[in-house]
């Protein structure tokens, strides 16, 4: 914000009080998110901390892939949770993001409702980052569960991530403050003609605490580290 | 027996009878005096487990078949060994003995316990007077007269009580250690049977011929293991006295008058009974790590939840944090008569104090606390650790070693 618009702010919050004209979206601390290219795109260094953040997009458009590097990175810096839906986690591909197991929790449930619970309670006791796999025939039932889980992960500074691999419902839209679609544009090829990478392009589809509309692509290196 | 008077021993130790044969005394008088086989009737299969002095003197000892101790004593009493009476035999006298310090220790011998005397010197200046009132408190709990011996080590007090007389205490003083145990046979020392019959063949049958020997020339004969018999055998005895605490039970009951069927009053009573159980621990310094709520129903079986802690839980808001969500879940089926709390598992509160003022001391014992409590309550599948194993062959089931939190 330039420095007239905010001394002007300043000297309208001064007369007016509460009526006077204030930013649109608060301030938010944000959690980085491991790889600069998307911290940039988030547009406030990072995932939003106590919000929820959905990646989503078709299988093998490298959400997951970026979503585990998160996890990866937050379990060198504290206790990190993954809610594994479809059971499908591999920790030795974590490994190769330098993860730290021992802080690394897998929860495995066998509902929505129970996942969800271990998520409440999980966030209250202190878990900075819980990364939430969710497969499309386990979101039903979610709508009702995400207004108490949000409220939670607010009051505990826990930061969300979805990784949802279809389109995702209304219900999850609505209550997710950042939304990024990934899509995979093109496989990069070396010379030789050996598959070097995956080009992935991912765009900001809502952001409630920056412009939303921003556009970033990235190679995902193969294999993958 | 008294040798010298230099320096007050540390270590007493008390000995009685076996107490499943103080039990059997307690439980039917009239057998005292009379020769009583404890172990099983004597048609049965089994073996001694011990025996009075009348039948000892009839040539039965420990661990003789039932058949051939009948053999020796043909009109001595044959019993089983009642364990329930001889638990609380054993906790009567550890428990007789706290009341007069806390540095308390059971002994492995069933009938023998320690005590550290060193602490009590300023309440009971007199050590003569405090050995007679430990055998006044004991002869009134368990109606037996214990042989007591003082000495500056476990092991030499052991000796001590073994060769003590009831009513007649021997003290052995620090410096006279050695004299004392020089004149006893080896077999006091606990020799395993190659050592033993080694040191018959070189013709050591006291301990005062094995004190004669230097440490290094022993340790050259015997090897390095057997150094610990030679550090007995001059009464030096590395045990430390492990102290004994006595069982604590704490619980809070409230009667519901009238019946209860409604869990919003419910858990008003439970928050008070929490605060009731939380002062009472407080008080004695201790945590729980598991609650059991019984509830008993006006016509219908009692309930029973437990709720269990990864951490000794102290405080009301703890422990109602624990309860109140089991207790929503209880399939009550009819009125409530009365509720009790009941604190399991105790444990010190020793646990870590986080640091009020670092922003996040205490996150890992509050993470321990809610892994405990979903696995209890989904099983303990539901929250994993996975650990890489390199070693293993190259295929997920044998590389990665899931594991509950």
């Amino acid at each position: 914000m330039p420095d007239r618009l905010q001394q002007a702010i300043t000297v309208l919050q001064t007369r007016f009080g509460s009526a006077a004209p204030r930013p649109a979206a608060p301030p938010c601390p944000a959690r980085p998110s491991g790889i600069p290219e998307l911290d940039a795109l988030t547009g406030i260094g990072g995932w939003p901390v106590g919000r929820l953040s959905l990646l989503a997009g078709p299988r093998g458009s490298g959400k997951r892939t970026l979503a585990q590097r998160s996890i990866a990175a937050g379990s060198r810096e504290g206790q990190v949770a993954y809610v594994d839906f479809p059971c499908r986690l591999d920790p030795e591909f974590l490994c190769r993001f330098d993860a730290r197991l021992d802080q690394l929790l897998v929860i495995r449930p066998k509902s929505v409702k129970e996942g969800m619970a271990s998520i409440r309670v999980l966030a209250r006791a202190g878990v900075d980052l819980i990364c939430i796999d969710l497969s499309r025939a386990r979101s039903v039932g979610l709508d009702t569960e995400l207004p108490h889980l949000l409220h939670r992960a607010a009051e505990a500074d826990c930061t969300l991530l979805l990784v949802h691999d279809a389109e995702a419902d209304d219900a999850i839209r609505y209550y997710a403050s950042l939304i990024l679609s990934f899509e995979r544009s093109a496989w990069v090829f070396r010379r030789d003609g050996d598959l070097e990478g995956l080009q992935v392009e991912a765009a900001v589809v809502k952001n409630r605490l920056a412009p939303p509309g921003r556009k970033q692509q990235w190679i995902v290196p193969y294999p993958i580290r | 027996m008294t040798h010298g008077k230099s320096r007050d021993p540390d270590i007493c130790c008390v000995r009685t009878p076996h107490p499943c044969l103080v039990a059997a005394w307690l439980m039917a008088p009239a057998l005292r005096g009379r020769p009583l086989i404890l172990g099983g009737l004597a048609h049965e299969r089994g073996a001694v487990t011990t025996a009075s002095i009348e039948a000892r003197a009839q040539g039965v000892n420990e661990g003789m078949s039932l058949n051939q101790a009948q053999q020796f004593a043909p009109d001595a009493v044959f019993q089983s060994v009642d364990e329930e009476a001889t638990a609380r035999v054993r906790q009567s006298l550890l428990s007789t003995l706290h009341h007069f310090t806390p540095d308390v220790a059971a002994g492995q011998d069933p009938g023998c316990a320690f005590l550290r005397l060193d602490r009590l010197a300023l309440r009971w200046p007199d050590r003569s007077k405090l050995l007679a009132a430990i055998t006044g408190a004991i002869d009134r709990t368990i109606r037996v007269t214990p042989a007591i011996g003082v000495a500056s080590s476990m092991f030499v007090s052991q000796v001590a009580a073994e060769r003590a007389t009831a009513g007649a205490p021997v003290i052995v003083e620090a410096d006279q250690t050695r004299r004392f145990l020089a004149r006893l046979p080896i077999d006091v020392l606990p020799l395993d049977d190659d050592l033993r019959e080694y040191l018959e063949l070189l013709g050591l049958r006291t301990i005062g011929r094995l004190q004669a020997i230097s440490r290094p020339a022993f340790r050259r004969q015997f090897g390095l293991k057997a150094l610990d018999i030679y550090d007995l055998a001059l009464g030096t005895d590395r045990r430390r006295l492990r102290p004994w605490r006595p069982a604590v039970r704490i619980e809070a009951s409230e009667p519901l008058e009238p019946p209860v069927d409604n869990t919003e009053a419910l858990q008003f009573i439970a928050r008070a009974l929490a605060e009731r159980v939380s002062a009472a621990l407080l008080s004695q310094g201790l945590g729980t790590r598991a609650v059991r709520i019984a509830l008993n129903q006006e016509s219908a079986p009692a309930l029973v939840i437990e709720a269990r802690f990864a951490y000794p839980v102290t405080t009301a808001g703890e422990l109602f944090d624990g309860i109140r969500p089991r207790l929503l879940r209880a399939s009550i089926t009819a009125p409530l008569e009365r509720i009790t709390l009941r604190a399991g598992r105790l444990e010190p509160a020793y646990v870590r104090q986080p640091g009020l003022l670092i922003r996040g001391d205490g996150r890992r014992e509050s993470i321990a606390d809610a892994v405990a409590r979903l696995q209890e309550e989904y099983g303990p599948s539901l929250v994993q650790r996975a650990e890489v194993r390199e070693d293993a062959a190259p295929l997920p089931d044998h590389r990665i070693l899931w594991k509950p939190a």
